[in-house]
């Protein structure tokens, strides 16, 4: 088994033998990676790969869908997150998750950031909370004067960044983005991708991407994922100038889809 | 060998078939154009003799009805609030029960007893009316009057109660799919920002929902007020003017029955006050259920995204 490749951070993520089913379909099969904190980690690989699994595997969302079964371990900071005593909605609320399809609540943009504070019980300061997600998420000047908004009225990009406000109002340990740009446009995808730069130094990230170069654009590291299975984990740099497997070169030079 | 003559016959006789076909439908179609219309035509034509005799105001506002006293009075007035008793009455216990029936089934409820639910849904939408009716007049009423010594034989709660359990597979049934036409990720959103799920339906699922849930109570309301049988039989056939849910009352509906026993002679003005009644149930439903189709065109709008 390839183990994650060359950094000294401790990891606050760590996936062992990790396998997740669908019925009878397998979606990741003995998947072991090590996510470092403060860092960005892509997961790339051809559609059906087993990203966006892998991801929700970090936040027990895989266990919403009926027929869906996981094996293995996922630790955070040294708890097995599918122990016994482990609240699901407790995981949830540590490692945050934003979306492929932007889903805005029909609410006003203060409700929609407000949503996962109230949800856990903040008692503190939520106007100044929800200012400061919108801040990070870069809204804030957009939507300042106007809280009471729908959210629905808002631009599809603008919509993203709002699902990325709502989850930072959380204060999560990890932020883990499946596609987020996939149903944008060009501006907005550097938009959000310079938001997920800046992000970097307080949260560590794991994205799901198709997209590769964006993966080299933004990534300390980056997982190849293949049918299911995890070929390469290492430096994207290195991944990328010099990959081990032939399939992730052949993936990286776009002769596989 | 086959001719070609052959085949172009068989095209032409094809092409004929078709035709009689397409004739055959139209003519279909064109019964029920034609029976609408007529309907419409002898309920406006009645309905306007009857407004030119006794002025609209009057019928409307007035609230009593003694077509045969010796100065006559045709007040709609307490059929029409009967009406709404009902209706709303209806909807009070329907509603609640629906919509929670519903969320069970969307959110909660495992294949086998979403299963057995939706047989028992559709048993109660082939109950016959009239068997409800016995049921509210037989059992439902002498309940109550246990628990409330002061309910008349014929009463408007049992018949709001039993109508209720009429167009709850109405209420229920439809309020699953406004449920269903909220998006899934809409509703993974919710929960992976660390809502439980009760939460997640309530602050979410829900109100997503509320336009096409208001709708299909709408709806529901519109077969409420079209409903005679039970209504005919739990709470009575008498015309009066009261809000009190322990006495009996008279629905527009309830009412038009008795055009059926005969009294009032053709070409009368009581015979035509019949028709101005129905054009009052008619436009009361139609707007109903147009209102509840606007909401549902509106919140699958609303949610577009």
């Amino acid at each position: 088994m390839k183990r994650p490749a060359a950094t000294t951070d401790a990891p606050v993520l760590t996936a062992e033998r990790l396998s997740v089913r669908f019925g009878r379909s397998i979606a990741l099969r003995d998947v072991s990676l090590a996510i470092p904190r403060g860092r960005i980690v892509s997961i790339i690989g051809p559609s059906g790969c087993g990203k966006t699994t892998l991801l929700r595997c970090f936040s027990r969302m895989n266990e919403l869908v009926s027929g869906a079964s996981t094996s293995g371990t996922v630790h955070f900071a040294g708890t097995d997150l599918y122990g016994p005593d482990i609240d699901p909605v407790e995981v949830r609320r540590r490692i945050g998750m934003v979306f492929q399809e932007t889903t805005p609540f029909p609410k006003s943009v203060f409700d929609n950031i407000a949503f996962g504070p109230r949800a856990s019980g903040f008692a503190g300061d939520l106007q100044g909370l929800v200012e400061e997600a919108l801040t990070d998420a870069g809204l804030w000047s957009e939507v300042a004067d106007d809280l009471d908004t729908p959210a629905l009225e808002l631009s599809a990009g603008q919509k993203q960044r709002l699902c990325i406000a709502r989850t930072l109002a959380l204060k999560p340990d990890v932020l883990l983005l499946d596609e987020p740009t996939s149903a944008l446009d060009p501006e907005a995808t550097a938009r959000i991708e310079s938001i997920i730069r800046a992000l970097s130094p307080r949260y560590t990230i794991v994205i799901a991407t198709y997209n590769r170069w964006q993966a080299a654009r933004l990534s300390d590291l980056t997982a190849f994922l293949d049918r299911g299975e995890l070929l390469e984990y290492g430096l994207t740099e290195t991944l990328f100038t010099n990959p081990r497997e032939a399939r992730t070169e052949s993936y990286l030079t776009g002769r596989t889809q | 060998m086959m001719p070609q003559g052959v085949a172009g016959a068989g095209t032409a006789s094809r092409a004929a078939g078709e035709r009689l076909v397409a004739h055959v439908l139209l003519a279909c179609t064109v019964i029920a154009v034609v029976t609408l219309a007529a309907v419409l035509a002898v309920l406006v034509r009645e309905a306007g003799l009857f407004l030119a005799d006794v002025s609209p105001w009057r019928f409307l506002t007035e609230i009593t009805w003694a077509p045969a006293a010796e100065e006559a009075r045709f007040g709609v007035l307490p059929l029409v609030v009967g009406t709404v008793q009902i209706a709303v009455g209806a909807a009070v216990f329907a509603l609640p029960v629906g919509v929670m029936t519903a969320v069970y089934l969307h959110q909660y409820a495992s294949r086998r007893a979403t299963r057995l639910l939706s047989g028992v849904t559709a048993l109660m939408s082939s109950v016959p009316t009239v068997v409800y009716g016995l049921f509210a007049l037989h059992f439902v009423t002498p309940v109550l009057q246990v628990l409330w010594p002061g309910v008349e034989a014929f009463n408007a709660l049992s018949a709001c109660m039993v109508v209720g359990l009429m167009i709850l597979p109405t209420v229920t049934v439809l309020s699953r799919e406004a449920l269903d036409s909220v998006p899934a990720p809409l509703l993974n959103a919710g929960l992976a920002l660390g809502a439980p799920k009760g939460r997640v339906v309530a602050r979410i699922l829900l109100p997503a929902a509320s336009g096409g849930i208001l709708a299909a109570v709408l709806i529901a309301m519109a077969r409420a007020v079209g409903e005679t049988m039970i209504v005919t039989l739990a709470a009575g056939n008498e015309s009066r003017l009261t809000w009190s849910p322990f006495e009996g009352l008279q629905t527009l509906t309830a009412f038009l029955t008795q055009l059926g026993t005969g009294d009032a002679a053709t070409g009368t003005r009581e015979f035509q006050a019949f028709f101005a009644v129905g054009a009052v149930l008619f436009v009361g439903t139609y707007g109903i259920h147009m209102a509840g189709r606007m909401l549902v065109s509106r919140s699958v709008g609303r949610r577009g995204q």
